[in-house]
């Protein structure tokens, strides 16, 4: 084992650890927000790969370009599901979790299903982007520039996140709501609004990471499985519902998933993972980062 | 007197002449299972599986004029003309699944056979049940050596398994050393479930046998979701062949990852499965310019058997693809199980089981390069030669065995 591989596999890990970060942060933030665990948060990245393949496929659009719509999508759809499923799923009489868990896997399934029925089951790819396929070079180490690309929108998607938390009023609603909910209404936020608009911001997140990975990875309507259970040990890891811990979580997911395929053979990488996350959450159960 | 299913038969269509048309008993009809993944990440095999099924039920329920068995008259003259009906079940890939849906067609859908089921791992658990019911089971395109050792007796393979196809790939390997070409390292890349790991396992030992080095034997798990890792053990291992068995999301992925590490290998001789799959190339393709898979169908044969041809264009109507190693498979595996319910006159499990045993199909009569379909003991037929293709110019040309081979390998690849 060289340096170089042990560089390449670190890197390759960041980049790969920062978009994992990217598509859990919106769960994380639907998580901290509401303590409603979204199961259908692959299949919203699923769908934001495909509007971004489409919109490649019809119009031409490059995934770089796409992105914003992409996300302006998946916000419209994140506030939809929790207007239309959600909020009806959380005034049940008994078991509000097990209804909410129910209705949003249920969402999962159909949403595949439809996926299935509408797009086909075939394998798609947005073959000739601008940044696909192609790679710096630094030193003998190799930066694909869509994960790298990937990169740089999970930063500054984090730190558009955490302006927009702490510097907004409605940020400062989220806050105020996910503090304490009852108190809200008092001074007159609508719990409703708010966390409609949690849900559109955790679309958005997912949203961006889907349009990112339309550019390296392939588009199938089960595609959002194997990430979404990256993603819901990502925010465990990094601690429930702390947006920064998604975003930390994601980094320690990506780089322990790279050595642990260097040291053991790669049909074992992802025990690595569970083994980090089994061992954090027997130590520290709210998490890395998480405060409850 | 005992009365045969066939005299009941006679009897129900005299009767069903005699009767009005609403009290008419349901016309005859031979129900056959399908077991394949129609979701999940094997779905777009599954789906394109049911329109092979469906092109061969059209030969076979009408009156077609092709050089295959039943194509000509409609229906199965052995069953006074009844028609055959596939039953189709989601395995989704996973072998529980696949149990309970087998047991389920059986027992609930009274299927008198079953066809299936693209992953080998599936095959395994149907074939149990199967067995333990006393159905007939072909394993269309189900390629692990292991699947017939079982000895399972209502198990039957028309096709290649991967020891005949790895024997294929190393004779082809053997063939291009001796013209010169370098080829004394190979990389195994591998996914972990049954097709991987036998594919490996013939690959390694015929490698052993015939003096190739193995520099890389990289197993990975399949449907990952990056294989940047594996990749670069790949190119640091730098073999000059690199052998992937994967299915088709990860053959995707491999190949795209291998071009953003820098990875180019002199040459990839693939275990077919996603390397067959048109939905590969038209993602990776142009990366994949010169690369060889082995294969049990060519639609070069179209030229020698301008029967296949036609079939293709039925095929190509129904699902907007042509034949593949895949497809063409599943064809045949519906004409083949068709032909010996035909020749059991009977839907009983037993009956047809003998008469599949008894198969003796001339190469001529199928869509494939093979030279009969004959089962051993086992369930095998060992007269089905496998091919090498090369992708040359966005399509699949046949570079050997020789004799049906329509071009040189380009070697390296580009």
């Amino acid at each position: 084992m060289t340096a170089e591989t042990i560089i390449q596999s670190l890197a390759s890990g960041l980049l790969m650890g920062l978009l994992y970060g990217l598509i859990a942060v919106g769960l994380a933030l639907i998580f901290g927000l509401m303590d409603v665990v979204n199961f259908a948060h692959g299949e919203f990245l699923m769908l934001a790969m495909y509007v971004t393949f489409f919109l490649f496929t019809f119009f031409a659009i490059d995934p770089l370009l796409s992105a914003p719509l992409a996300a302006a999508a998946l916000f419209v759809l994140g506030a939809a599901v929790y207007l239309l499923i959600v909020r009806f799923a959380m005034r049940a009489k008994a078991n509000v979790g097990m209804v909410q868990i129910f209705a949003t896997f249920g969402l999962a399934i159909v949403m595949r299903g439809l996926a299935q029925l509408f797009f086909t089951a075939d394998y798609r790819s947005v073959p000739n982007s601008w940044l696909g396929g192609k790679t710096v070079s630094v030193a003998g180490i190799y930066l694909p520039q869509p994960q790298l690309f990937g990169a740089l929108v999970a930063i500054a998607a984090f730190g558009g996140l955490y302006l927009f938390i702490n510097r907004t009023d409605f940020g400062r609603a989220l806050e105020a709501t996910r503090e304490d909910p009852g108190a809200v209404a008092l001074v007159g936020i609508d719990k409703n609004r708010v966390f409609a608009l949690g849900w559109g911001l955790g679309g958005a997140l997912v949203g961006l990471a889907g349009a990112i990975m339309a550019t390296f990875f392939y588009i199938y309507p089960d595609v959002g499985a194997s990430f979404a259970l990256i993603a819901y040990v990502t925010v465990a890891l990094g601690g429930f519902g702390s947006v920064f811990g998604a975003f930390a979580g994601g980094i320690v997911v990506g780089l322990v998933e790279a050595t642990t395929a260097l040291i053991l053979p790669p049909s074992l990488k992802s025990v690595g993972i569970y083994a980090v996350y089994l061992l954090v959450v027997f130590i520290r159960p709210r998490g890395l980062f998480g405060s409850m | 007197m005992t009365m045969t299913r066939r005299d009941v038969l006679l009897g129900a269509t005299a009767a069903a002449a005699l009767l009005p048309l609403a009290a008419r008993p349901q016309t005859s009809e031979v129900v056959i299972g399908a077991t394949y993944p129609l979701s999940g990440s094997g779905a777009q095999v599954g789906v394109d599986a049911q329109r092979a099924f469906e092109t061969a039920i059209d030969i076979i329920n009408n009156d077609q004029d092709f050089d295959l068995p039943l194509a000509k008259g409609a229906g199965l003259p052995g069953l006074g003309g009844a028609k055959i009906r596939i039953v189709y079940a989601d395995t989704q890939g996973d072998p529980q699944k696949g149990r309970a849906e087998a047991e389920r067609l059986i027992t609930q859908e009274k299927v008198c056979a079953i066809l299936g089921s693209y992953q080998s791992a599936v095959a395994v658990t149907i074939s149990q049940i199967c067995e333990r019911y006393q159905t007939p089971f072909i394993s269309a395109d189900n390629s692990s050596p292991s699947l017939h050792r079982r000895g399972l007796k209502y198990y039957f393979r028309a096709s290649p398994h991967d020891e005949m196809f790895s024997a294929g790939m190393f004779d082809f390997l053997d063939a291009m050393k001796k013209k010169g070409a370098k080829a004394n390292t190979l990389a195994l890349f591998h996914e972990d479930t049954i097709f991987g790991t036998d594919s490996a396992n013939a690959q390694t030992k015929l490698a052993t046998e015939r003096g190739y080095k193995i520099v890389a034997d990289i197993k990975y798990r399949a449907n990952s979701p990056s294989l940047s890792a594996e990749v670069q053990q790949l190119k640091a291992a730098n073999a000059d062949v690199l052998m992937p068995s994967s299915y088709t999301t990860d053959g995707i992925l491999l190949v795209k990852t291998m071009a953003e590490l820098g990875y180019k290998p002199n040459a990839i001789v693939a275990q077919a499965a996603g390397f067959s799959e048109k939905a590969l190339y038209d993602a990776v393709g142009d990366k994949l310019e010169g690369a060889i898979t082995r294969g049990s169908f060519s639609l070069d044969l179209a030229a020698k058997r301008p029967m296949v041809g036609k079939i293709n264009d039925l095929f190509k109507a129904k699902s907007g693809k042509d034949l593949n190693d895949n497809t063409s498979r599943q064809f045949m595996a519906m004409i083949i199980m068709a032909d010996a319910i035909n020749r059991a006159k009977s839907t009983e499990g037993e009956k047809i089981r003998d008469a599949l045993a008894a198969t003796e199909m001339p190469g001529e009569q199928t869509i494939m390069p093979w030279k009969r379909v004959k089962f051993d003991e086992s369930g095998q037929n060992n007269d089905a030669d496998p091919v090498l293709l090369q992708y040359v110019g966005g399509k699949f040309v046949t570079i050997f065995p020789s004799q049906a081979a329509v071009a040189d390998a380009v070697w390296p690849m580009k």
